[in-house]
């Protein structure tokens, strides 16, 4: 692929040892696959201002478009570009130990250039909108406690609160669908989130999340791995998705006999069975049988909406390496380690060393933006492939 | 803060109510019981007597109240809560358990409400309570309507569209608790119907009365409740001469002279035979009246379809059954049925009236529960 044989040299664009390094947002993998873009709005512009007269009008309008993509991100990039370049100089005469006023003048002159550098960077990351309609709806988040027992349950509880928390900073509604919860301890946990645009920020949250600590219940000190399968689905409206009513068996229990006048049954709990697909969902939170039936059909359109998005999304991948926004549930995500104070994004390769942070919600943000940024740019460098 | 007695657990009453619900429906129902409690009993005034707890229990608490929304809490949660009940909470909470269990009091009695598409109804003895089954089949009247109405409201042609443009008359027969009538106001859009209630019963004129206050914030149309004897010989003269005054439906047609349009009912329907063998919980608990049918002329009912059949008569005396003005795309007598040995006798009933069509609905566990007459071109 293009964008690995550009990645050794896209390290070279980053001045080494300044003090942007830890400054930037992108990283050398992000450099290379913004070169790719960079090239490939290069070769486009030169192949739209030569002789068109051989292209069909379809061709045409799609390298136009093509075009007026990448510029969106080429331009600024090739700002940036220049604005290391000459923090590079920058770098230099600041360190020049014999011209002390120079130095001072080329200090204020970096401050300026790191400012616009960072402009730069938010305008490439702006640029790269979300191109799926799902990203705009509202998530369903389901959290399940996997190998690890106790530890494992307990672990879930504080990924729960963790979401809990970032949803609280950004002013999303939550609501539980489904919670099999026992104190600090929860085996399964199924949330709806409602507000703008909450799938296309969680939807990297798929896959294993791994913790590597000693559980306070270990009397030996030793470190135990505990997973948990973080599942995020896209609230389906009605628009999304169709589900025949006859391809539904609804069974409600203890609903032998003659029902209506006859019994007073307080229990509410439903189970729809999607034939076709063979996807079961249960509820029985509500006191209403209806309520809980909508509430499951919800979830249920939400499951079926995820399978078509899985199949397509794998039918894509299969002509790409992409790493993240998978949403395989059974890829391994990312590792919290606490004897380390390190959250580590393994399809990124990006840690926080701030364990506590990312667990109150706020550090989460910056893994989700790297993650977001790498989406959008595997998006892009693959638009000039699949058309 | 004095810490509870060691006594005060939930495992005891857990098991009391295991006896007679089963487990897993113990466990459903202790959780509404405490959050009923968390949430109305004793709360007042002792707000903060959980203020020097330690920490864990404090962040569960306020992860409890984020989720506040619902009483989607499981049993160790609820556990949690209980921890932190007043001696008067704890009270409630063990003497609701003894109703439930010893006098087979319904769950909803305790409660006093209970949640029926968009409306919360109010409930009290000997009132019936609302049904699933009930509730679920108003929900399906109310989408038929609204996409009806939708599609007249999209009509190009203007005499097509007129239709849409005035409110249906309806009529709630035997109404009780008011959940259909209260049910399908909240449904509709405004402007779609106007409603009137009626029952027999004092207490669930009452009720029904109560309710309407209770949801009129979720109400679009208005609902009017009235005391009427159906089975008296004057009631369909009496509801022509409300429609006649404008009175009728809570303001009639435009200028009076309206005209009902339809009919919904949960009539009583079950058989003196069944009723013998009814749970304690809805025999010792709700009005006889509204199960069981007591055939006007004396005469006895075993198959449980007199009201059915009384309903279908004054239908036609109201003029349901004839094609004129209402259109005939839509229902005109829809009313819940006991199972599949009463819609044959109802069907032929509602023929026998003169409704050219008949459909049945089938219930979410697939039992025959309602049957609608169509007037017919």
């Amino acid at each position: 692929m293009a964008a690995m044989r550009l990645y050794g040299s896209a390290a070279a664009a980053l001045p080494a040892g300044s003090e942007l390094a830890g400054k930037s947002h992108l990283t050398a993998q992000i450099h290379g696959k913004l070169q790719v873009l960079q090239s490939r709005h290069g070769e486009l512009s030169r192949q739209l201002s030569g002789d068109v007269s051989g292209l069909g009008r379809e061709e045409l309008a799609r390298l136009s478009r093509e075009l007026s993509e990448t510029a969106r991100v080429a331009e600024p990039y090739g700002r940036l570009l220049r604005l290391y370049a000459e923090l590079g100089e920058l770098q230099q005469m600041v360190g020049a130990e014999d011209a002390a006023e120079l130095g001072d003048l080329a200090r204020e002159e970096q401050a300026a250039a790191l400012a616009a550098a960072a402009e730069c960077e938010r305008e490439i990351i702006g640029a790269l909108l979300p191109r799926d309609s799902a990203e705009g709806a509202g998530a369903i988040l389901e959290l399940r406690a996997g190998t690890g027992g106790d530890e494992a349950a307990l672990f879930c509880g504080e990924l729960l609160a963790m979401y809990e928390r970032y949803a609280q900073r950004r002013r999303w509604r939550l609501s539980a669908i489904a919670m099999d919860r026992d104190g600090d301890r929860v085996r399964e946990a199924v949330v709806k989130v409602s507000g703008r645009g909450v799938f296309g920020v969680l939807m990297f949250e798929s896959g294993v999340h791994r913790v590597q600590r000693v559980p306070a219940t270990d009397g030996h000190g030793r470190t135990h791995t505990s997973t948990v399968t973080v599942a995020v689905l896209p609230q389906a409206t009605d628009v999304h998705i169709e589900i025949k009513e006859s391809d539904l068996r609804i069974d409600v229990f203890r609903a032998s006999g003659k029902g209506g006048q006859h019994v007073n049954t307080t229990d509410s709990a439903v189970r729809i069975t999607h034939i076709p697909t063979g996807t079961v969902v249960e509820n029985q939170q509500e006191r209403s049988q209806i309520q809980n039936r909508e509430r499951a059909l919800q979830v249920l359109r939400a499951r079926l909406y995820e399978r078509e998005r899985q199949k397509l999304a794998s039918e894509r991948r299969a002509s790409r390496n992409r790493l993240i926004g998978s949403g395989d549930r059974s890829e391994k995500c990312r590792t919290y380690n606490y004897q380390q104070n390190r959250v580590t994004d393994h399809r990124i390769g990006f840690s926080v060393h701030d364990i506590e942070g990312v667990m109150e919600g706020a550090a989460l943000q910056l893994l989700i933006d790297q993650l977001r940024i790498q989406y959008d740019l595997d998006e892009l460098a693959s638009m000039g492939q699949h058309q | 803060m004095p810490r509870s007695p060691a006594n005060n657990t939930l495992a005891p009453l857990l098991r009391r109510l295991a006896g007679k619900l089963g487990e897993r429906q113990a466990a459903s129902e202790l959780r509404w019981l405490a959050e009923h409690v968390r949430k109305v009993i004793g709360s007042g005034g002792e707000g903060d007597h959980h203020h020097h707890h330690h920490g864990i229990l404090d962040r569960h608490h306020r992860q409890a109240r984020l989720w506040r929304e619902q009483p989607a809490v499981s049993a160790g949660e609820v556990e949690q809560e209980a921890r932190r009940f007043t001696p008067v909470q704890w009270a409630w909470l063990r003497q609701a358990v003894s109703d439930r269990v010893e006098q087979h009091k319904p769950l909803q009695y305790i409660l006093g409400n209970q949640p029926f598409g968009k409306a919360s109804i109010a409930t009290r003895p000997p009132v019936l309570i609302p049904r699933w089954e009930t509730e679920e089949w108003m929900m399906r009247l109310a989408e038929m309507l609204k996409s009806r109405r939708e599609a007249l409201l999209a009509e190009r042609d203007q005499s097509r569209r007129a239709g849409a443009d005035r409110p249906l008359n309806i009529l709630d027969a035997c109404t009780g608790s008011g959940c259909l009538a209260v049910g399908l106001a909240c449904e509709l859009a405004p402007g779609a119907a106007r409603i009137a209630a009626v029952d027999v019963s004092a207490d669930a004129v009452a009720l029904a009365e109560a309710n309407v206050v209770r949801n009129a914030h979720a109400m679009h149309n208005p609902v009017a409740v009235h005391r009427l004897d159906l089975q008296a010989g004057d009631a369909a003269a009496r509801l022509l001469g409300a429609m006649a005054e404008g009175s009728g439906g809570g303001g009639g047609g435009s200028g009076g002279g309206g005209w009902w349009d339809m009919i919904v009912s949960n009539p009583p329907y079950v058989t003196p035979a069944d009723y013998a063998e009814l749970d304690p919980d809805v025999r010792d608990w709700e009005d006889r009246r509204a199960l069981v049918p007591a055939a006007a002329d004396g005469q006895p009912d075993p198959e449980g379809v007199s009201f059915v059949v009384r309903l279908a008569a004054l239908a036609r005396d109201l003029g349901l059954a004839t094609p004129a003005r209402c259109p005939t795309d839509l229902p005109r007598l829809v009313v819940e049925i006991g199972g599949p040995k009463q819609t044959d006798p109802a069907r032929q009933a509602m023929h026998d009236c003169g409704f050219a069509l008949t459909e049945v609905w089938k219930d979410m566990a697939g039992v025959e529960r309602v049957v609608l007459g169509y007037a017919k071109d």
